[in-house]
């Protein structure tokens, strides 16, 4: 790659892009305007909302006593109200307890008030039952004479606790947002009047009106006036980050890819002497700078918009200067994350049609990640610093908070990550620019009925990449239903058969019957061949030695990623049954059926599949990540992925499966002896304490030294596998083909040599 | 110059299955020589040169231009070739000038010599009216005419036509075999496709008679002419396509 060919590229692509009407509107026109029309238009909604009224139906409320008044000129009393001006927005109409006929009974009245609030033709209605005002009175006059008889001295006749007051009603409906209005203003109304009732009560009692409000609660902000309302800003500048970065790289991104296959001119661009390496990097410097300008002028605007309707809205200061400052840094880092994912998806796109359908699983996808920070208790650790997308959005969150400490702390770890993610959407995107048929797909009509046909009769030796797809995501999807569906289990029965059906209808079902219908080769799919006779004992030695080391992963990743507690207890039962049951079993349900059944599927078909990509390390990667996803819980996860690599790599390098199952038995098996022998053992032998330290969730951890030593003889061992030549696929003998054909031409061979070599082909 | 060697590829097609678009064909083409391809639309013509330009890989077989193999050498083969097809389109919101100055300069030719040679160029192939002109206003043949400048602006030692006189009127068809018989004199090793009998007698060297993916008959003119005792060369084309699909059990398509 050559630095002046990109350069080239970026500036021919931004010249193209800014004589593009289009985009120029999208990027740059449609947030000038933008934000000042919506900014108008805010404030007169604000002005409509503010000046609403709600309708109230009030019933019964003729016989209330005046003193203290709920009602004053046929509005609520002014002084119920914190602001006086709230009386006007409770618009009431009164109706009179009274039946209008003699015979009709009152509870007639209270179910019209429902139908009329919920024909809408009310708000809410507020109802007296009949005897309230009758009985309020009585009650007052009992605490009155209670207060005057302990004050003469004697008992009062009538103690005013038995005397309840019936409670007048709010009738509303929550599925109306005006009636919900209404209701919050008539509950304060009432609970208001309540209070002045009781004080009055007091009053009369001879007891001071204080008594019913001794203290005050009084309230202090410690937050440094540069971030007040820092939270505000740090919840919504995130998402609007996202939505910015998106929007200004997928168009442009759709229109340099996409637009230029339906143009033509990507072919002609593909023929010049432009590596794709130089054309991806240079169409994506070109959309990162769009989606970088369009942050700049959406937040320009914002800010000028924002600063100017500040006055109008009160309690809402502007995000405190550093939180510019941030947001200028974490500009970068989205924009290239999302710059490459829209570019490779553009460049998978046949036409700007088809390109633009992919930004709403594109959303779907990204979403999630910024909405998860904003759930409360989300907090920046490292384990969610791990987390593409998330990590920044919570390292915004934290500067704009004034966490600059933290923040600093897990910039690194942020930034490693984006930038390992922005690797892999580069290599993505430059994958699709080499394939050919991504590069002239053309449509063509479904049929089903063809489609099977050519598929059995098309059959290959193994799988195809889309088939490996295909069973693994299936295994996941079945999984997923049958974890979802199965019903508790109950003791060690029930764990047995969860597992086995798990094991035998989930993982290995599907990949074995996909081998028989899809491939020609049994033998070649499943790699049921003979390896090495040394790889044998190797993968058991392996299992031993990385077996602390997996161990020390396991509790680091649990350190990292905290079990939920709602889960903790179904866990602990888990380890309890274990405890009791007999270490046979637990080795065959634990340790043999699944190294048979998951070797089968993963390194089996599913690897086979992959293997067809054209890179060893990236089948190991994909068939790795699918088995770390059927592990359900993300801690579970992260191991078996790495485990996974390790299985992969052992099928790739020896060719059989055999070392991988054998490596899968022992690796399970010692978990289940460290959970059950290792406790035991320690105090009967006590130097093994040197090695090991009893957990308290039962099992041992092995002392770094141990851990440290099982990784050396690992990585030994591992080097011992990598000298081993496994076959390999066509795609393979390919690229490797052209690595070497690149690195000739790196070391420039002479012209006729090269003719010469190519004559004696 | 260009050896090609049993080259084949196939495509999957969910209706015709494992469709063979090239079934092996070989061809040397040698400098300062035109070399025609001539076969009905769908013939593999343009595969073919699709594989020589290095866009697409073959499924077996092998190809070489000037030494340099179109699997493995790719980014070297590129800068030996000039490509041209009705599907290297220009680019709409670039002038000719930017668009062929462009792609100069991919190829790293200096500024000063770039200028110096594109400005020849202009002038030889009477393109200074569309000099400033965008892609999306001009003609057909002026766009044909800045496709030809960009595929010869590096000065490539061998040059690629696929059915590059599609569409154009009488005049700037001319124009453009004219150009491309200087290109052949003045050393060029060129590879031109077509269906237009006319052209391929008046422009090519050799030609072979592709058809179905397979090369029926291969030689100079003259060479086919005196084999197939057929003076006319629209005559021994249709009466090669004619046998074989006769051979194959097609049923005629003509």
């Amino acid at each position: 790659m050559t630095l002046g060919n990109v350069k080239l590229i970026l500036g021919r692509e931004i010249r193209d892009q800014l004589r593009d009407r289009r985009t120029l509107f999208m990027i740059a026109v449609l947030p000038i305007l933008l934000y000042p029309l919506l900014g108008i238009s805010m404030l007169q909604v604000s002005q409509f909302m503010q000046e609403q009224a709600t309708r109230v139906l009030v019933v019964g409320a003729n016989h209330l006593a005046a003193r203290p008044p709920l009602f004053e000129n046929g509005q609520f009393a002014t002084r119920l109200f914190g602001d006086p001006s709230g009386a006007r927005l409770l618009e009431l109409h009164f109706v009179s307890a009274e039946p209008p006929t003699p015979g009709a009974a009152p509870a007639d009245l209270r179910m019209e008030a429902d139908a009329e609030v919920a024909a809408g033709h009310f708000e809410a209605a507020l109802y007296f039952p009949p005897d309230f005002a009758r009985r309020l009175e009585a009650f007052r006059a009992a605490v009155r004479r209670q207060a005057q008889g302990r004050a003469g001295g004697r008992a009062g006749d009538e103690p005013a606790v038995r005397l309840a007051v019936p409670s007048p009603e709010i009738v509303h409906s929550t599925a109306n947002e005006k009636s919900e209005l209404a209701f919050a203003r008539l509950s304060g109304v009432l609970q208001r009047w309540s209070e002045q009732i009781g004080e009055d009560n007091l009053v009369q009692s001879g007891v001071s009106r204080i008594a019913a409000r001794p203290f005050l609660v009084g309230s202090a902000d410690v937050a440094d006036p540069k971030h007040r309302g820092a939270s505000f800003w740090a919840r919504i500048l995130p998402v609007l980050l996202l939505l910015w970065t998106l929007t200004g790289a997928f168009y442009p991104a759709i229109d340099l890819c996409a637009g230029e296959k339906e143009r033509g001119t990507l072919e002609t661009l593909l023929c010049s002497p432009a590596e794709r390496s130089e054309i991806v990097v240079g169409k994506l410097l070109t959309i990162m700078l769009f989606s970088i300008l369009t942050v700049v002028l959406n937040l320009l605007s914002m800010g000028i918009t924002g600063w100017m309707l500040m006055s109008q809205m009160p309690g809402l200061g502007l995000p405190p200067p550093v939180a510019i400052v941030a947001l200028a840094i974490a500009v970068v880092p989205m924009a290239a994350l999302f710059s490459t994912l829209c570019l490779a998806l553009a460049a998978f796109a046949r036409s700007t049609k088809e390109g633009q359908y992919y930004l709403m699983p594109l959303l779907c996808i990204t979403l999630p990640l910024v909405m998860l920070p904003m759930s409360p208790g989300v907090d920046l650790n490292l384990g969610n610093s791990l987390i593409p997308v998330t990590g920044v959005v919570l390292l915004l969150r934290s500067v704009l908070e004034g966490n600059y400490w933290q923040a600093i702390q897990f910039t690194p770890v942020v930034s490693m990550v984006t930038l390992i993610a922005c690797l892999l959407s580069i290599r993505w995107a430059v994958e699709q620019f080499n394939s050919e048929s991504v590069l002239f797909r053309e449509s063509e009509r479904l049929n089903l009925g063809l489609w099977l046909q050519r598929l059995w009769s098309h059959r290959q030796p193994t799988p195809t990449v889309a088939a490996a797809t295909c069973c693994g995501t299936l295994i996941l999807v079945a999984h997923f239903f049958l974890s979802v569906s199965a019903a508790p289990m109950e003791g060690l029965g029930g764990f047995v058969r969860a597992v086995l059906t798990t094991q035998l209808a989930v993982i290995a079902a599907p990949a074995l019957l996909m081998t028989l219908l899809l491939t020609r080769s049994l033998r070649q799919t499943l790699l049921l061949k003979r390896p090495p006779w040394l790889a044998v004992p190797a993968a058991a030695l392996l299992a031993v030695a990385l077996h602390p080391v997996s161990n020390v992963l396991q509790s680091l990743v649990q350190h990292l990623y905290h079990v939920n507690e709602n889960l903790r207890p179904a866990l602990e039962k888990v380890q309890a049954m274990f405890h009791q049951a007999d270490f046979w079993t637990l080795v065959l349900v634990i340790a043999i059926v699944p190294a048979l059944c998951e070797e089968l599927a993963f390194r089996g078909f599913i690897l086979s599949g992959f293997r067809h990509l054209g890179h060893k390390w990236r089948a190991i990667v994909f068939t790795s990540l699918l088995f770390g996803m059927t592990h359900g819980v993300v801690q579970q996860s992260l191991l078996a992925c790495l485990l996974g690599m390790v299985l992969g790599f052992l099928a790739v390098q020896t060719g059989s499966i055999l070392p991988g199952m054998v490596f899968h038995v022992v690796h399970n098996t010692l978990a289940v002896s460290n959970a059950r022998i290792m406790p035991e053992m320690v105090p009967h032998a006590p130097a093994l304490r040197t090695f090991v330290t009893p957990l308290d969730g039962g099992g041992c951890g092995f002392t770094w030294p141990v851990a440290v030593v099982g990784l050396l003889a690992a990585v030994l061992l591992l080097m011992w596998f990598g000298r081993l030549r496994g076959p390999k696929s066509p795609e393979e003998e390919l690229t490797e083909a052209i690595e070497r054909g690149e690195s000739q031409q790196l070391s420039l061979v002479p012209k006729e040599a090269a003719c010469g070599l190519a004559g004696d082909r | 110059m260009i050896h090609v060697h049993e080259l084949t590829k196939h495509y999957s097609d969910l209706r015709r299955g494992q469709f063979v678009a090239l079934g092996g064909i070989s061809f040397h083409a040698r400098p300062g020589t035109v070399y025609g391809l001539l076969g009905p639309n769908g013939a593999g013509k343009t595969t073919a040169l699709r594989i020589l330009s290095t866009v697409l890989q073959p499924t077996s077989g092998t190809a070489t231009i000037n030494g340099y193999d179109v699997v493995v050498q790719a980014g070297q083969v590129r800068r030996q070739i000039g490509f041209m097809s009705a599907n290297t389109a220009v680019y709409d919101r670039m002038t000719g000038w930017e668009m062929v100055e462009y792609f100069g300069r991919l190829h790293g030719i200096p500024r000063p010599e770039l200028t110096e040679r594109m400005e020849k160029l202009f002038e030889r192939l009477k393109m200074n009216d569309c000099r400033d002109l965008l892609g999306a206003k001009m003609s057909t043949g002026m766009k044909q005419k800045v496709s030809v400048a960009r595929a010869v602006v590096h000065d490539p030692p061998v040059l690629i036509f696929d059915e590059a006189t599609a569409g154009l009127d009488v005049l700037v068809a001319r124009a453009l075999l004219n150009t491309v018989a200087e290109l052949r004199d003045q050393g060029k090793c060129i590879v031109f496709s077509t269906h237009i009998m006319r052209e391929a007698e008046k422009l090519c060297d050799r030609v072979a008679i592709v058809h179905r993916g397979q090369i029926l008959a291969e030689g100079t003119l003259e060479e086919l002419r005196d084999r197939h005792h057929q003076r006319d060369l629209e005559e021994l084309f249709f009466q090669l396509i004619s046998q074989h699909e006769a051979a194959c059990g097609f049923a005629s398509v003509l």
